[in-house]
């Protein structure tokens, strides 16, 4: 893949990776664009290797979870919801979106339940294209989208 | 498994919307041109670094084969060298002296070919991290 044509790629995907992004870092979004380009760079000088013809949205996402999940390993994270709280009425992001307790009820996710959740409702994969996505078998990605949806429902104080 | 449509309204509804599209793709491009300058640097500093190797090696091979054929090409009654002091190990040594030098040089050769060819392994690791570790 040349060089402009990746840029061609990302401009389209460039939303979508920003927006899974944006979910997984629960709304934090200068954390999420500093791991959009990190990904970008790394799809970047993987693309060589690139040869799934068709699929460069998943292929990215894979790249994106796998910075994620390095992230997360990497750093220190504030968890607790307080924290969570005075981080999210700080970031000028935030200030745009309607919904922040869906980002305090994400918070509370351990990182994989997240990614899942966020793949399965935000950006519409299948199970199966999760599983392939988080490099993980389709049962473990059920359990992930079962026991996050229950965590879910019971942050957001969700009725059936 | 069946989606949560509550959930899936939840999520559809907030999806956000980015203003900074062109600063973010500017940021990209920035950053994958100095990706491509520093992976240029490093692979031309690799490759240098292998010449160099080679040309030790074609060099250091060279030299000592004629060194030690200049040795083994003197006349076998003369030794290399002689000592002043009258003693049977160096009398020994004095006598030897052109197996001693040619047995000396062999080693010194075996020894830079080997560090040449580690180096040159070590470059090619090196070269493979760089394509695959970014």
């Amino acid at each position: 893949m040349t060089r402009e044509v990746f840029i061609t790629q990302i401009e389209r995907e460039q939303e979508p990776l920003r927006c899974f992004l944006l979910a997984l870092c629960c709304g934090n979004k200068s954390d999420a664009d500093d791991l959009a380009q990190d990904a970008l760079v790394k799809a970047y000088l993987s693309s060589a290797g690139y040869q799934e013809q068709g699929k460069f949205r998943s292929w990215l996402f894979k790249i994106a979870h796998n910075t994620f999940l390095n992230h997360k390993d990497s750093c220190r994270t504030m968890e607790t919801l307080d924290d969570a709280r005075t981080l999210i009425s700080s970031t000028t992001a935030d200030n745009a979106f309607e919904h922040q307790e869906l980002y305090l009820a994400l918070r509370t996710l351990p990182p994989k339940e997240r990614s899942a959740i966020t793949l399965f409702y935000l950006n519409g994969y299948s199970i199966k294209e999760i599983a392939t996505i988080t490099e993980t078998s389709e049962d473990a990605v059920k359990k992930q989208l079962s026991r996050g949806r229950d965590k879910l429902r019971q942050e957001l104080k969700m009725e059936d | 498994m069946e989606k949560d449509k509550k959930l899936e309204e939840l999520f559809l509804a907030q999806k956000p919307t980015f203003d900074d599209k062109a600063e973010f793709m500017a940021t990209v491009t920035r950053r994958l041109d100095a990706v491509e300058f520093v992976r240029q640097h490093q692979e031309n500093t690799l490759r240098r670094y292998k010449l160099a190797m080679v040309a030790a090696f074609v060099v250091g091979f060279i030299s000592g084969a004629v060194t030690m054929a200049f040795v083994l090409s003197m006349p076998a009654d003369v030794p290399l060298f002689t000592f002043s002091v009258e003693s049977s190990i160096l009398l020994w040594i004095a006598e030897n002296s052109r197996l001693i030098a040619t047995t000396a040089l062999a080693l010194l050769m075996s020894f830079g070919i080997m560090s040449i060819i580690s180096n040159v392994q070590d470059i090619l690791v090196l070269r493979h991290k760089c394509v695959l570790n970014y």
